[in-house]
């Protein structure tokens, strides 16, 4: 199963089980580098199961999740060491309230990739120039907007120098006025020629920056394809609902 | 009209409305005959023992008459003038004035509140009131309780302080030693209760069952118990030599490990999920993940639970007693305990229990400042320890 150095991440017919609850029915998807995979559908699809499963933060019941050329759904893999190479930003910031927010980013740079103090900092640094945070760099959590808070949480992935970054419906907890200024963040690393998996809810961002989208339901693809053709020609009818709905 | 609506909202919003409004003179002299006869009532009654004790008094033929006689009973004459100013005719008055005060603001009081127009009118006429029937229950529980013949008995035997007059020394003392052994088990519990806590949280049932049957154990038997058995089994079983205090340390760390196992364990629980999520997703271990994310977290909200139950076991080493206490080596309850077994009078215990007082009011104080401070947010956004 040696895939071509292209392929970044590789889900072969995932399934999860919550009890008696079949919430993933048979995902496939291949995702090649610097191309962003954007997932909709509505809520109780198993959008954010599917992500999770990605970095096995949820273990999928079946099936197979190849990242760099191997299978991390093996219990031999060392997850730990996969996961520093895999970048995952939540719906709920999850920033650790008790560090300021360069910390937040330096903590996993020193203890996880043992980088010494002085280059945590400078990366940790680099990374909030990104996100336009460079002076908020000593601010704890609390004292921050939660479009402040997410893009602190985007730079804390990306300090880790990652190759895929996973985004779980990231700006479904901010205020209206808060979702662009993450969006632009993460359009620019779309630019940049990050390799993506977007969660997502703003149909104009999945639009315009995804390289393909599925639109799952039921714990099934439903419909796959180029962002812009799926909005144009919704073949089922199932998503000719959903869009009308939100969009 | 309608112009002179908006001007009123206007104005008000432009200072914040006090929702409480004015007060009058009316529902603060409810508020003050409250305030004083309550002053009365408790304030006037101590101040007439204080004035008796430092006038000096003598010996009264009541007193003589009860077997009170100087140079033969300890403490004549402080139980005398106890009783004196008791049944003195200055607190008569003083506690027909506090009831007949207490007693008008409570009629004023609840009859006239409901007409009252504001907030600030009607929270005073009701605080007068309910001081009001406070300070008639104190006065009546005064005249009660010095009507009796049994008032001579119970002053000489509960309250003659002529007893503890030169041991303040060792109750300064015993108290450091109720704070050792407390602070020393807590210590012990605290390390104990943390690895217990962290298996419990474990997936697996084999390292959850052991840390459980433990936990179960020691919170299913009565402290003094585990100090019978474990000392018996430490000096008897191991032939160890550690001594009383040592041992009774040891049982209450074994102890307290159980009762913070629980804390901690609530503690870390009470951390939200995604904590340990965003900390595993950069790589880290499950024990870098604890250590680094979690257990900062946690260590502040379990902070006046553990502060709470450090009151709790200053309180279990009076239990200490059932070893037998060493002389030289009492704590608080052992002190008391000791003075009251030499003359049979339970003033020594008055003095044990100011003593317990002294050291837990503190702390209690300090457990509920940090409550406060722990639900008002402040502690988790400045992240300050």
């Amino acid at each position: 199963m040696e895939a071509d150095d292209k392929v970044v991440v590789r889900l072969e017919g995932i399934h999860k089980w919550f009890g008696e609850h079949h919430v993933l029915k048979g995902i496939d998807l291949e995702l090649d580098a610097g191309e962003v995979q954007v997932v909709v559908g509505p809520s109780g699809s198993g959008k954010s199961t599917l992500l999770r499963c990605v970095n096995m933060l949820e273990i999928p019941s079946k099936g197979h999740v190849w990242f760099e050329g191997h299978d991390i759904t093996d219990c031999r893999t060392d997850l730990n060491r996969v996961r520093t190479r895999m970048g995952i930003v939540f719906q709920a910031f999850n920033l650790f309230p008790h560090m300021t927010a360069i910390r937040n980013i330096t903590v996993a740079l020193q203890k996880v990739l043992k980088v010494d103090a002085t280059e945590a900092k400078e990366r940790a640094m680099e990374q909030l120039t990104r996100v336009g945070l460079a002076g908020k760099a000593d601010a704890y959590p609390g004292a921050l907007s939660g479009g402040q808070q997410q893009r602190v949480a985007i730079a804390r992935a990306l300090a880790m120098r990652p190759t895929l970054m996973l985004f779980d419906e990231v700006t479904s907890a901010l205020d209206p006025e808060l979702v662009g200024e993450v969006l632009d963040v993460m359009r620019q690393l779309a630019e940049e020629g990050m390799t993506m998996m977007v969660v997502t809810h703003e149909m104009g961002f999945a639009r315009e920056v995804g390289t393909w989208l599925i639109f799952t339901d039921g714990g099934m693809v439903v419909e796959r394809g180029n962002p812009t053709e799926v909005f144009a020609n919704p073949r089922t009818e199932r998503l000719q609902q959903f869009l009308a709905k939100v969009l | 009209m309608s112009a002179a609506v908006t001007g009123t909202v206007e104005e008000a919003l432009e200072t914040a409305p006090d929702v409480r409004g004015p007060t009058a003179p009316w529902p603060v002299s409810i508020f003050v005959a409250g305030c004083t006869a309550i002053a009365l009532a408790i304030g006037g009654t101590l101040a007439l023992q204080i004035a008796w004790a430092v006038g000096g008094g003598s010996i009264t033929p009541e007193c003589q008459a009860a077997g009170l006689k100087l140079n033969e009973a300890i403490g004549a004459r402080g139980v005398c003038n106890i009783v004196t100013a008791l049944g003195s005719q200055a607190e008569t008055t003083v506690l027909a004035l506090a009831i007949a005060l207490g007693g008008a603001a409570v009629v004023a009081g609840w009859g006239t509140y409901k007409r009252l127009d504001t907030r600030r009118k009607r929270e005073h006429a009701i605080a007068g009131a309910v001081l009001g029937v406070q300070a008639v229950l104190v006065a009546l529980f005064v005249l009660w309780f010095r009507s009796g013949n049994l008032l001579f008995p119970f002053v000489r035997n509960v309250l003659n302080f002529t007893y503890l007059k030169g041991t303040f020394h060792l109750f300064l003392e015993a108290a450091g030693r109720t704070l050792y052994m407390a602070f020393l088990g807590e210590a012990g519990g605290i390390a104990i209760g943390l690895i217990l806590a962290l298996f419990t949280l474990s997936r697996r049932r084999v390292v959850r069952a052991p840390a459980r049957a433990y936990i179960n154990f020691f919170r299913g038997t009565p402290l003094i118990w585990q100090l019978s058995f474990f000392y018996a089994v430490f000096t008897f079983g191991f032939n160890l030599n550690i001594g009383t205090v040592f041992t009774a340390i040891l049982v209450f760390a074994l102890n307290m490990g159980a009762y913070s196992a629980e804390v901690f364990r609530a503690g870390l629980q009470s951390i939200e999920r995604g904590q340990i999520e965003a900390a595993r997703s950069l790589g880290m271990s499950y024990a870098q993940a604890m250590r680094y994310a979690i257990v900062p977290q946690a260590v502040r909200r379990v902070i006046p639970p553990l502060l709470n139950e450090f009151v709790i076991l200053i309180k279990d080493t009076s239990l200490i007693f059932v070893l037998g206490v060493i002389l030289g080596q009492e704590e608080l309850f052992g002190i008391g305990q000791e003075g009251y077994s030499d003359t049979f009078n339970a003033t020594y215990f008055v003095g044990t229990a100011l003593g317990y007082l002294a050291v837990t009011l503190p702390l209690i104080g300090i457990v509920n400042a940090a409550e406060r401070k722990l639900r008002s947010g402040l502690v988790g956004i400045a992240g300050a320890a």
